[in-house]
């Protein structure tokens, strides 16, 4: 009789409990995946982003997660299938065009630990929305030396997508309102300076938000 | 048959089942083909023919009657399919009552064309013939086009 301990008993008996916990990792390999680079307390940041293709002309911050039985994460570096679909520069996944490329998750000899397959979609749709993930669904009232933070989100479709730095802003009535950098390579404050109405609009591609800020006294 | 054709058919089997056999370890991202298949003959597997899209990887691991010992891989032509080796923790059966890491090879599909994946082993080597394909990008092309002409302007 085959006893319990067996390797093979074991497979039979763990494989399936494993799978249905969730710890399987996002590698191919069950051995290593990609997380996003997020604050403890930044909310509105989630680390399954990279689940989400990367929009076309955005940078991702990827985090190496790696699980090996039996060793701490020996030094991994990233490179790409196609870099001219994602390419890697300084540990960033940078999206060039629409397509599919494997990321290796390698070893300094070469050897790869893991490998993803890194997604990148064109931007179709852009949407902004507060800190805390609220979409902005209409013109914004501010009194003067009130402020407030918007950030876009990409999507293709239906589906959100992941990566930022390439958002430009621009604001018609910088009299009214000051658009301005929070540390975030996509997020902006927007303070009200001067009673007035200010039109906001923060575009991707030729993917477009526009918001109406009113500053009342 | 003669003796000797006899022996020399037994002693060719014996040579063809001796040798490692591949199998494919990950599977390709949806709309793209990663796909390893057996070439068999009499004499049992004559060569793996692997069908790979560009840009997509494929692990591939080897055995011979356990992880094969001393596993090496070449490509003819890097530049259309790379390999490297494959750094696996997980433990296989070995010999029936070891086990060893599994000895693998993961496979980058480069640039569509053909070409051939030499895998060597101390038991002996396989041939991987690869063709890969391009992605289908003028499908993607159009639907994205499509899409953007549609984009919605949220606020």
């Amino acid at each position: 009789m085959r006893s319990l301990d067996s390797p093979v008993v074991l497979a039979v008996l763990v494989a399936p409990v494993a799978a249905l916990s969730g710890c399987g990792m996002g590698g191919a390999l069950h051995q290593a995946t990609l997380l996003g680079q997020c604050a403890a307390v930044d909310a509105a940041c989630s680390r399954s982003h990279p689940q989400a293709p990367l929009a076309v002309g955005t940078r991702f911050y990827p985090e190496i997660a790696a699980e090996l039985a039996g060793t701490t994460t020996p030094s991994l570096y990233l490179d790409s299938a196609l870099p001219e679909v994602i390419a890697v520069d300084r540990g960033a996944l940078v999206a060039r065009r629409a397509g599919t490329s494997t990321v290796l998750i390698s070893t300094d000899d070469g050897a790869v630990v893991d490998f993803i397959q890194v997604w990148a979609a064109p931007a179709t749709k852009l949407a902004l929305a507060r800190r805390d993930g609220e979409r902005i669904a209409g013109p914004i009232a501010l009194a003067v030396g009130e402020d407030v933070t918007l950030e876009p989100a990409l999507w293709n479709g239906a589906q959100r997508l992941a990566g930022d730095g390439g958002v430009t802003w621009t604001n018609e009535a910088p009299d009214a309102l000051a658009v301005l950098r929070d540390g975030s390579a996509d997020r902006r404050r927007l303070r009200a300076r001067a009673p007035g109405r200010a039109t906001v609009t923060a575009a991707l591609g030729e993917a477009t938000a526009s918001v109406e800020i009113e500053v009342v006294p | 048959m003669t003796g000797r054709g006899l022996a020399l058919g037994v002693a060719l089997l014996a040579a063809a089942g001796c040798l490692p056999s591949l199998r494919a370890e990950s599977t390709a991202p949806a709309g793209r083909i990663a796909r390893l298949d057996a070439e068999t003959g009499f004499w049992g597997i004559q060569h793996y023919r692997l069908e790979l899209s560009q840009g997509v990887a494929l692990a591939v691991s080897c055995d011979q009657l356990g992880p094969c010992e001393r596993l090496t891989a070449r490509s003819d032509d890097p530049a259309i399919a790379e390999v490297r080796p494959a750094a696996l923790t997980a433990l296989r059966p070995a010999g029936g009552t070891n086990q060893q890491p599994a000895a693998a090879v993961v496979i980058v599909g480069k640039a569509p064309g053909k070409t051939a994946i030499r895998v060597d082993s101390k038991d002996g080597g396989r041939q991987i013939w690869v063709t890969v394909v391009p992605p289908p990008g003028a499908v993607a092309a159009t639907t994205a086009k499509r899409r953007s002409s549609s984009a919605v302007l949220a606020h």
